[in-house]
Protein backbone atom coordinates (compact mmCIF):
# COMPACT_ATOMS: atom_id res chain seq x y z
CA UNK A 1 0.00 0.00 0.00
CA UNK A 2 1.61 3.51 -1.04
CA UNK A 3 1.86 5.68 2.12
CA UNK A 4 0.66 8.83 -0.32
CA UNK A 5 -2.33 7.12 -1.33
CA UNK A 6 -3.58 7.22 2.63
CA UNK A 7 -3.54 10.84 2.49
CA UNK A 8 -6.39 13.14 3.21
CA UNK A 9 -9.92 12.36 1.26
CA UNK A 10 -12.01 13.55 3.86
CA UNK A 11 -10.43 17.34 3.97
CA UNK A 12 -12.01 17.78 0.43
CA UNK A 13 -13.98 20.41 1.04
CA UNK A 14 -10.57 22.25 2.38
CA UNK A 15 -8.69 21.51 -0.62
CA UNK A 16 -10.96 23.90 -2.86
CA UNK A 17 -9.38 26.71 -1.06
CA UNK A 18 -6.98 28.10 -3.62
CA UNK A 19 -3.46 27.95 -2.99
CA UNK A 20 -0.14 27.74 -4.47
CA UNK A 21 0.27 24.37 -6.67
CA UNK A 22 4.20 24.51 -5.47
CA UNK A 23 3.02 22.79 -1.77
CA UNK A 24 1.08 20.57 -3.36
CA UNK A 25 3.53 19.29 -5.66
CA UNK A 26 5.87 18.88 -2.58
CA UNK A 27 3.31 17.32 -0.61
CA UNK A 28 3.02 14.57 -3.25
CA UNK A 29 6.67 13.89 -3.37
CA UNK A 30 7.86 10.42 -1.27
CA UNK A 31 10.64 10.90 1.22
CA UNK A 32 13.96 8.30 0.51
CA UNK A 33 12.53 5.64 2.36
CA UNK A 34 9.63 5.29 0.51
CA UNK A 35 11.58 5.64 -2.92
CA UNK A 36 14.03 2.85 -1.72
CA UNK A 37 10.64 0.55 -1.35
CA UNK A 38 9.45 1.54 -4.47
CA UNK A 39 13.13 1.07 -6.18
CA UNK A 40 13.29 -2.63 -4.71
CA UNK A 41 9.73 -2.99 -6.64
CA UNK A 42 10.95 -2.61 -9.80
CA UNK A 43 8.85 1.34 -10.09
CA UNK A 44 9.96 3.03 -13.04
CA UNK A 45 8.94 6.31 -11.09
CA UNK A 46 11.37 5.47 -8.16
CA UNK A 47 14.41 5.10 -10.53
CA UNK A 48 13.58 8.61 -12.04
CA UNK A 49 13.37 9.82 -8.45
CA UNK A 50 16.82 8.37 -6.99
CA UNK A 51 18.36 10.21 -9.99
CA UNK A 52 16.86 13.58 -9.35
CA UNK A 53 18.12 13.20 -6.28
CA UNK A 54 21.21 11.29 -5.95
CA UNK A 55 22.44 11.83 -9.45
CA UNK A 56 24.66 14.43 -8.57
CA UNK A 57 26.23 13.06 -5.85
CA UNK A 58 27.08 10.00 -7.83
CA UNK A 59 28.69 12.01 -10.58
CA UNK A 60 30.66 14.44 -8.67
CA UNK A 61 32.54 11.10 -7.28
CA UNK A 62 33.15 10.15 -11.21
CA UNK A 63 34.29 13.16 -12.09
CA UNK A 64 36.61 13.47 -9.21
CA UNK A 65 38.11 10.01 -10.39
CA UNK A 66 38.23 10.54 -13.97
CA UNK A 67 37.40 14.13 -14.81
CA UNK A 68 34.59 15.40 -16.59
CA UNK A 69 34.05 13.27 -19.93
CA UNK A 70 32.79 9.60 -20.84
CA UNK A 71 34.44 7.63 -18.19
CA UNK A 72 33.14 9.93 -15.78
CA UNK A 73 29.75 9.58 -17.59
CA UNK A 74 29.89 5.90 -18.22
CA UNK A 75 30.52 5.54 -14.43
CA UNK A 76 27.23 7.47 -13.52
CA UNK A 77 25.48 5.72 -15.76
CA UNK A 78 26.86 1.96 -15.25
CA UNK A 79 25.63 3.22 -11.52
CA UNK A 80 22.03 3.78 -11.90
CA UNK A 81 21.51 0.78 -14.91
CA UNK A 82 23.62 -2.23 -12.79
CA UNK A 83 21.45 -0.34 -9.39
CA UNK A 84 18.44 -0.83 -11.21
CA UNK A 85 18.67 -4.56 -12.80
CA UNK A 86 20.68 -5.37 -9.48
CA UNK A 87 18.05 -3.99 -7.32
CA UNK A 88 16.87 -7.13 -5.71
CA UNK A 89 20.47 -7.01 -3.94
CA UNK A 90 19.68 -3.97 -1.92
CA UNK A 91 18.90 -4.33 1.63
CA UNK A 92 17.22 -1.78 3.26
CA UNK A 93 18.84 -3.01 6.98
CA UNK A 94 21.85 -2.23 5.49
CA UNK A 95 21.77 1.08 4.96
CA UNK A 96 19.89 4.12 3.16
CA UNK A 97 19.50 4.04 -0.72
CA UNK A 98 21.90 6.65 -1.65
CA UNK A 99 24.50 4.84 0.50
CA UNK A 100 24.30 2.05 -1.52
CA UNK A 101 24.51 3.93 -4.57
CA UNK A 102 27.33 5.17 -3.68
CA UNK A 103 29.03 1.84 -2.85
CA UNK A 104 27.81 0.66 -6.58
CA UNK A 105 29.02 3.78 -7.60
CA UNK A 106 32.75 2.79 -6.16
CA UNK A 107 32.52 -0.24 -7.70
CA UNK A 108 32.30 1.19 -11.08
CA UNK A 109 35.46 3.51 -10.56
CA UNK A 110 37.12 0.65 -9.50
CA UNK A 111 36.33 -1.96 -12.63
CA UNK A 112 36.98 1.36 -14.48
CA UNK A 113 40.48 1.41 -13.42
CA UNK A 114 41.06 -2.11 -14.06
CA UNK A 115 39.39 -2.13 -17.77
CA UNK A 116 42.01 0.46 -18.11
CA UNK A 117 44.96 -1.28 -16.52
CA UNK A 118 44.09 -4.35 -18.98
CA UNK A 119 43.55 -2.23 -22.19
CA UNK A 120 46.72 -0.11 -21.23
CA UNK A 121 48.70 -3.92 -20.87
CA UNK A 122 47.13 -5.24 -24.16
CA UNK A 123 48.48 -2.57 -25.96
CA UNK A 124 52.01 -2.84 -23.86
CA UNK A 125 51.95 -6.74 -24.33
CA UNK A 126 51.38 -6.09 -28.15
CA UNK A 127 54.06 -3.09 -28.70
CA UNK A 128 56.60 -6.04 -26.59
CA UNK A 129 55.72 -8.54 -28.99
CA UNK A 130 56.16 -5.94 -31.87
CA UNK A 131 59.79 -6.17 -30.42
CA UNK A 132 60.09 -9.22 -29.08
CA UNK A 133 60.87 -8.04 -25.32
CA UNK A 134 59.46 -9.23 -22.23
CA UNK A 135 55.87 -7.77 -20.88
CA UNK A 136 56.38 -7.50 -17.07
CA UNK A 137 57.53 -4.10 -16.08
CA UNK A 138 56.67 -1.31 -14.60
CA UNK A 139 53.16 -1.14 -14.33
CA UNK A 140 52.48 -4.30 -12.97
CA UNK A 141 52.11 -3.18 -9.12
CA UNK A 142 49.24 -0.58 -10.55
CA UNK A 143 47.97 -3.79 -11.61
CA UNK A 144 47.93 -5.72 -8.32
CA UNK A 145 46.62 -2.83 -6.66
CA UNK A 146 43.50 -2.42 -8.97
CA UNK A 147 42.47 -5.62 -9.12
CA UNK A 148 43.00 -5.57 -5.09
CA UNK A 149 40.66 -2.91 -5.10
CA UNK A 150 37.89 -4.74 -7.27
CA UNK A 151 38.68 -7.84 -4.71
CA UNK A 152 38.11 -5.62 -1.46
CA UNK A 153 35.30 -3.39 -2.42
CA UNK A 154 33.41 -7.07 -3.03
CA UNK A 155 34.39 -8.14 0.59
CA UNK A 156 33.19 -4.90 1.82
CA UNK A 157 29.79 -5.31 0.37
CA UNK A 158 29.21 -9.34 2.30
CA UNK A 159 30.23 -6.95 5.44
CA UNK A 160 27.47 -6.90 7.61
CA UNK A 161 26.56 -3.73 9.92
CA UNK A 162 27.63 -1.98 12.23
CA UNK A 163 30.99 -3.13 11.21
CA UNK A 164 30.88 -2.20 7.72
CA UNK A 165 29.45 1.68 8.16
CA UNK A 166 32.61 1.48 11.02
CA UNK A 167 35.11 0.64 8.57
CA UNK A 168 33.22 2.62 5.59
CA UNK A 169 33.66 6.09 7.84
CA UNK A 170 36.95 4.97 8.37
CA UNK A 171 38.27 4.66 4.84
CA UNK A 172 35.82 6.20 3.16
CA UNK A 173 35.35 9.24 5.81
CA UNK A 174 38.99 9.72 7.29
CA UNK A 175 37.20 9.73 10.70
CA UNK A 176 39.12 8.10 13.93
CA UNK A 177 38.19 5.51 15.57
CA UNK A 178 37.61 8.18 18.58
CA UNK A 179 34.91 10.10 15.49
CA UNK A 180 33.31 7.10 14.47
CA UNK A 181 32.51 6.27 18.07
CA UNK A 182 31.45 9.51 18.43
CA UNK A 183 29.65 9.98 15.25
CA UNK A 184 27.54 6.16 16.09
CA UNK A 185 27.19 6.61 19.52
CA UNK A 186 28.91 2.73 19.65
CA UNK A 187 31.35 2.46 23.04
CA UNK A 188 35.28 3.14 21.73
CA UNK A 189 36.68 0.16 22.58
CA UNK A 190 33.59 -1.82 20.63
CA UNK A 191 34.42 0.52 17.43
CA UNK A 192 38.18 -0.54 18.32
CA UNK A 193 37.75 -4.03 17.76
CA UNK A 194 35.70 -3.96 14.89
CA UNK A 195 38.18 -2.15 13.34
CA UNK A 196 40.78 -4.81 14.10
CA UNK A 197 38.02 -7.36 12.96
CA UNK A 198 37.63 -6.20 9.77
CA UNK A 199 41.01 -5.54 8.40
CA UNK A 200 42.12 -8.83 9.42
CA UNK A 201 39.53 -10.02 7.41
CA UNK A 202 40.55 -7.81 4.46
CA UNK A 203 44.16 -9.16 5.11
CA UNK A 204 42.79 -12.78 4.83
CA UNK A 205 41.11 -12.26 1.87
CA UNK A 206 43.96 -10.35 -0.06
CA UNK A 207 46.10 -13.30 1.25
CA UNK A 208 43.46 -16.42 -0.20
CA UNK A 209 43.06 -14.37 -3.06
CA UNK A 210 45.18 -11.09 -3.92
CA UNK A 211 46.40 -10.52 -7.27
CA UNK A 212 50.01 -10.26 -5.98
CA UNK A 213 49.93 -14.19 -5.40
CA UNK A 214 48.52 -15.18 -8.34
CA UNK A 215 50.97 -13.11 -10.50
CA UNK B 1 58.52 -8.28 25.82
CA UNK B 2 55.08 -7.04 25.82
CA UNK B 3 53.53 -6.57 22.47
CA UNK B 4 51.04 -3.37 21.59
CA UNK B 5 47.70 -4.25 21.73
CA UNK B 6 45.98 -5.67 18.86
CA UNK B 7 43.34 -3.03 18.56
CA UNK B 8 46.01 -0.58 18.72
CA UNK B 9 48.21 -2.19 15.66
CA UNK B 10 44.71 -1.85 13.56
CA UNK B 11 44.61 2.11 14.57
CA UNK B 12 48.11 2.17 13.42
CA UNK B 13 47.16 0.79 10.45
CA UNK B 14 44.84 3.17 9.64
CA UNK B 15 47.46 6.11 10.06
CA UNK B 16 46.14 6.97 13.68
CA UNK B 17 48.48 7.59 16.41
CA UNK B 18 49.13 4.74 18.71
CA UNK B 19 49.38 5.18 22.13
CA UNK B 20 52.57 6.18 23.58
CA UNK B 21 53.60 2.74 25.55
CA UNK B 22 52.88 1.18 21.53
CA UNK B 23 54.33 3.65 19.73
CA UNK B 24 57.13 3.34 21.77
CA UNK B 25 57.11 -0.38 21.62
CA UNK B 26 56.29 -0.57 17.41
CA UNK B 27 59.45 1.57 16.75
CA UNK B 28 61.86 -1.47 18.38
CA UNK B 29 59.03 -4.68 17.88
CA UNK B 30 59.70 -6.44 13.93
CA UNK B 31 56.62 -8.70 14.36
CA UNK B 32 54.55 -5.60 15.83
CA UNK B 33 55.44 -3.59 12.15
CA UNK B 34 55.18 -6.53 10.16
CA UNK B 35 51.35 -6.91 11.72
CA UNK B 36 50.75 -3.44 10.88
CA UNK B 37 52.38 -3.34 7.87
CA UNK B 38 49.92 -6.44 6.43
CA UNK B 39 46.77 -4.94 7.90
CA UNK B 40 47.59 -1.45 6.03
CA UNK B 41 47.34 -3.56 2.70
CA UNK B 42 44.06 -2.99 2.49
CA UNK B 43 43.34 0.35 3.79
CA UNK B 44 46.35 1.61 0.82
CA UNK B 45 44.04 0.44 -1.73
CA UNK B 46 40.96 1.35 -0.34
CA UNK B 47 41.18 4.10 1.70
CA UNK B 48 42.24 6.88 -1.62
CA UNK B 49 40.23 9.57 -2.44
CA UNK B 50 38.91 8.79 -5.17
CA UNK B 51 36.76 6.60 -3.79
CA UNK B 52 36.16 8.93 -0.91
CA UNK B 53 32.59 10.01 0.28
CA UNK B 54 30.93 11.97 -2.04
CA UNK B 55 32.12 15.56 -1.95
CA UNK B 56 31.00 17.65 -4.75
CA UNK B 57 28.05 17.46 -6.30
CA UNK B 58 27.92 17.74 -10.77
CA UNK B 59 25.01 17.31 -12.56
CA UNK B 60 24.98 14.64 -15.37
CA UNK B 61 24.68 15.73 -18.88
CA UNK B 62 21.43 14.85 -20.58
CA UNK B 63 22.96 11.85 -22.37
CA UNK B 64 24.09 9.85 -19.00
CA UNK B 65 19.70 9.35 -18.32
CA UNK B 66 19.36 9.03 -22.22
CA UNK B 67 21.57 5.90 -21.79
CA UNK B 68 20.51 4.36 -18.63
CA UNK B 69 16.51 5.33 -19.93
CA UNK B 70 18.20 2.80 -23.35
CA UNK B 71 19.56 0.54 -21.05
CA UNK B 72 16.72 -0.25 -18.62
CA UNK B 73 13.59 0.67 -21.21
CA UNK B 74 11.93 2.78 -18.28
CA UNK B 75 9.47 5.19 -19.73
CA UNK B 76 9.78 7.88 -17.47
CA UNK B 77 12.56 11.26 -16.69
CA UNK B 78 13.60 13.01 -14.19
CA UNK B 79 12.68 16.58 -13.97
CA UNK B 80 15.20 19.15 -14.51
CA UNK B 81 14.22 21.01 -11.07
CA UNK B 82 14.36 18.08 -9.15
CA UNK B 83 17.68 17.17 -10.54
CA UNK B 84 19.23 20.75 -9.44
CA UNK B 85 17.41 20.55 -5.88
CA UNK B 86 19.29 17.44 -6.15
CA UNK B 87 22.56 19.25 -6.41
CA UNK B 88 22.38 20.17 -3.24
CA UNK B 89 21.23 17.13 -1.47
CA UNK B 90 23.75 15.01 0.92
CA UNK B 91 24.03 10.69 1.19
CA UNK B 92 22.86 9.93 4.51
CA UNK B 93 25.23 7.45 5.35
CA UNK B 94 23.72 4.34 7.44
CA UNK B 95 24.14 4.87 11.19
CA UNK B 96 24.95 2.05 13.05
CA UNK B 97 24.05 0.61 16.64
CA UNK B 98 26.42 -0.87 19.35
CA UNK B 99 24.50 -3.75 18.49
CA UNK B 100 27.16 -6.63 18.27
CA UNK B 101 25.93 -8.80 15.65
CA UNK B 102 28.79 -10.95 15.88
CA UNK B 103 28.20 -12.66 19.20
CA UNK B 104 27.30 -16.08 19.21
CA UNK B 105 23.94 -16.66 18.03
CA UNK B 106 23.01 -13.19 16.85
CA UNK B 107 24.86 -13.19 13.94
CA UNK B 108 23.62 -10.59 11.06
CA UNK B 109 22.70 -6.83 11.18
CA UNK B 110 20.91 -4.80 13.55
CA UNK B 111 17.16 -4.16 13.49
CA UNK B 112 16.09 -2.19 10.28
CA UNK B 113 16.19 1.79 11.01
CA UNK B 114 17.98 1.15 14.36
CA UNK B 115 19.52 3.42 15.39
CA UNK B 116 21.23 5.77 18.42
CA UNK B 117 18.51 8.23 18.16
CA UNK B 118 14.68 7.37 19.65
CA UNK B 119 12.70 8.63 16.98
CA UNK B 120 14.77 7.75 13.88
CA UNK B 121 12.71 5.11 13.14
CA UNK B 122 9.48 6.68 12.91
CA UNK B 123 10.63 9.12 11.32
CA UNK B 124 12.19 7.34 8.64
CA UNK B 125 9.46 5.69 7.60
CA UNK B 126 7.59 8.84 7.60
CA UNK B 127 6.18 9.80 4.22
CA UNK B 128 6.74 13.60 2.95
CA UNK B 129 9.97 14.22 5.44
CA UNK B 130 11.18 16.41 2.13
CA UNK B 131 7.94 19.08 2.73
CA UNK B 132 8.29 19.37 6.70
CA UNK B 133 11.88 21.21 6.82
CA UNK B 134 10.78 24.07 4.40
CA UNK B 135 7.56 24.05 5.92
CA UNK B 136 8.80 24.36 9.17
CA UNK B 137 11.40 27.14 7.92
CA UNK B 138 8.89 29.26 6.72
CA UNK B 139 6.72 29.22 9.70
CA UNK B 140 9.31 29.24 12.27
CA UNK B 141 10.83 32.31 10.46
CA UNK B 142 6.95 33.80 10.52
CA UNK B 143 6.56 32.74 13.56
CA UNK B 144 9.91 34.27 15.53
CA UNK B 145 8.55 36.98 18.22
CA UNK B 146 4.88 36.32 17.24
CA UNK B 147 3.98 34.76 20.93
CA UNK B 148 4.50 36.84 24.08
CA UNK B 149 6.59 35.11 26.47
CA UNK B 150 3.91 34.93 29.39
CA UNK B 151 4.60 32.40 32.72
CA UNK B 152 1.31 33.05 34.22
CA UNK B 153 0.20 31.14 37.13
CA UNK B 154 -3.16 29.64 37.07
CA UNK B 155 -4.68 27.92 40.34
CA UNK B 156 -6.07 25.02 38.00
CA UNK B 157 -4.06 23.87 35.56
CA UNK B 158 -0.31 24.82 36.41
CA UNK B 159 2.34 27.53 35.68
CA UNK B 160 1.89 28.36 31.59
CA UNK B 161 5.67 27.14 30.49
CA UNK B 162 5.46 28.10 26.80
CA UNK B 163 2.69 28.69 24.42
CA UNK B 164 2.34 29.39 20.96
CA UNK B 165 -0.09 30.39 18.58
CA UNK B 166 -1.17 27.56 15.78
CA UNK B 167 -0.92 28.56 11.99
CA UNK B 168 -2.63 26.64 9.28
CA UNK B 169 -0.04 25.18 6.74
CA UNK B 170 -0.68 26.15 2.74
CA UNK B 171 -3.86 25.06 1.84
CA UNK B 172 -5.45 24.42 5.45
CA UNK B 173 -8.30 25.91 6.86
CA UNK B 174 -7.57 25.39 10.12
CA UNK B 175 -6.30 27.86 13.47
CA UNK B 176 -5.95 27.13 17.05
CA UNK B 177 -3.61 27.88 20.41
CA UNK B 178 -1.24 25.48 22.02
CA UNK B 179 0.33 25.99 25.50
CA UNK B 180 2.16 23.39 27.83
CA UNK B 181 1.58 24.00 31.64
CA UNK B 182 3.20 22.86 34.73
CA UNK B 183 2.12 21.71 37.82
CA UNK B 184 4.11 19.61 39.82
CA UNK B 185 6.62 18.44 37.88
CA UNK B 186 4.17 17.01 35.29
CA UNK B 187 3.53 18.96 32.12
CA UNK B 188 0.45 18.78 30.34
CA UNK B 189 -0.08 20.71 26.60
CA UNK B 190 -3.50 22.08 25.81
CA UNK B 191 -4.57 22.67 22.16
CA UNK B 192 -7.33 24.95 21.32
CA UNK B 193 -8.05 24.01 17.45
CA UNK B 194 -10.88 25.32 15.42
CA UNK B 195 -10.94 22.64 12.33
CA UNK B 196 -13.07 20.97 10.47
CA UNK B 197 -14.66 17.75 10.70
CA UNK B 198 -13.36 14.90 9.67
CA UNK B 199 -14.53 11.45 8.15
CA UNK B 200 -12.87 8.84 8.73
CA UNK B 201 -9.74 10.57 10.30
CA UNK B 202 -8.47 12.01 12.98
CA UNK B 203 -6.27 14.94 14.73
CA UNK B 204 -2.99 14.16 15.95
CA UNK B 205 -0.38 16.70 17.62
CA UNK B 206 2.95 15.96 18.08
CA UNK B 207 6.11 17.92 18.94
CA UNK B 208 8.79 18.10 16.70
CA UNK B 209 12.01 19.05 15.72
CA UNK B 210 12.56 22.69 14.64
CA UNK B 211 14.14 20.80 11.26
CA UNK B 212 11.08 18.39 11.53
CA UNK B 213 13.48 15.85 10.90
CA UNK B 214 12.36 13.62 13.96
CA UNK B 215 9.18 13.99 16.43
CA UNK B 216 7.25 12.95 19.34
CA UNK B 217 3.22 12.10 18.99
CA UNK B 218 1.58 13.64 22.21
CA UNK B 219 -1.73 12.31 21.55
CA UNK B 220 -5.19 12.35 19.61
CA UNK B 221 -6.96 16.32 19.82
CA UNK B 222 -10.28 17.52 18.59
CA UNK B 223 -12.32 20.58 17.72
CA UNK B 224 -12.13 22.89 21.29
CA UNK B 225 -9.90 22.42 23.61
CA UNK B 226 -7.93 18.78 24.31
CA UNK B 227 -5.58 18.40 27.12
CA UNK B 228 -2.82 15.80 27.00
CA UNK B 229 -0.11 14.98 29.43
CA UNK B 230 3.54 15.06 27.64
CA UNK B 231 6.20 12.61 28.52
CA UNK B 232 8.34 12.98 31.79
CA UNK B 233 11.48 14.73 30.36
CA UNK B 234 10.99 15.47 26.82
CA UNK B 235 13.23 18.61 26.14
CA UNK B 236 10.93 21.16 24.78
CA UNK B 237 13.96 23.53 23.31
CA UNK B 238 14.57 20.21 21.28
CA UNK B 239 10.99 19.64 19.88
CA UNK B 240 10.02 23.40 19.96
CA UNK B 241 7.31 22.60 17.27
CA UNK B 242 3.91 22.01 18.10
CA UNK B 243 1.87 20.54 14.98
CA UNK B 244 -1.18 19.01 14.04
CA UNK B 245 -1.95 16.08 11.52
CA UNK B 246 -4.59 14.57 9.70
CA UNK B 247 -4.13 10.35 10.03
CA UNK B 248 -6.02 8.19 8.36
CA UNK B 249 -7.49 5.21 10.38
CA UNK B 250 -5.26 3.31 8.50
CA UNK B 251 -2.92 1.69 11.47
CA UNK B 252 0.12 3.18 10.44
CA UNK B 253 1.37 5.26 13.64
CA UNK B 254 3.67 7.38 11.59
CA UNK B 255 3.46 10.94 10.87
CA UNK B 256 1.13 11.20 7.60
CA UNK B 257 2.92 13.92 6.46
CA UNK B 258 -0.54 16.13 6.75
CA UNK B 259 -0.55 18.78 8.38
CA UNK B 260 -2.59 21.06 9.11
CA UNK B 261 -1.61 23.68 11.83
CA UNK B 262 2.28 24.33 13.26
CA UNK B 263 3.40 26.73 15.64
CA UNK B 264 6.77 27.08 17.90
CA UNK B 265 6.59 27.11 21.77
CA UNK B 266 7.78 30.09 23.22
CA UNK B 267 9.16 29.28 26.79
Amino acid sequence: MSLLAVRLPPLGTVADVPTTQGSVQQSAEPDDSEVARRFVDGDEQALAWAYERWAAQVHGMAVRAFGPGPDAEDVTQQTFISAWTGRSRYRPDQGPLPAWLVGVCRHKIADTWAKRERQRRSTEAAASEARSAPTTGPGSELATEVADRVLLLGELNRIGQPQRSIIELAFFEDLTHAQIAARTGIPLGTVKSHIRRTLERLRDRLEVDGAALRS
Amino acid sequence: MQHCDPDELALAALGEQASPECAAHLADCAECQREVASLRRSVDVLAVPALAAPSQAMAPPPQVWAAIAAATGVAVSPRPAEMEAGLLRGIPMPTPTEVETDVPGSAGSPPAGATVMPFRSRSDRRPATRWLPLAAAVLVGGLIGAGAVAVTQDGAGGAVVAQTGLDPLPEQVASGTAEVRERGGVRELQVDLDVPTLDGSYYEVWLLQADAQRMVPVGIVQQGATVLRLPDGIDLAAFPLVDVSVEPLDGDPTHSGVSVVRGELST
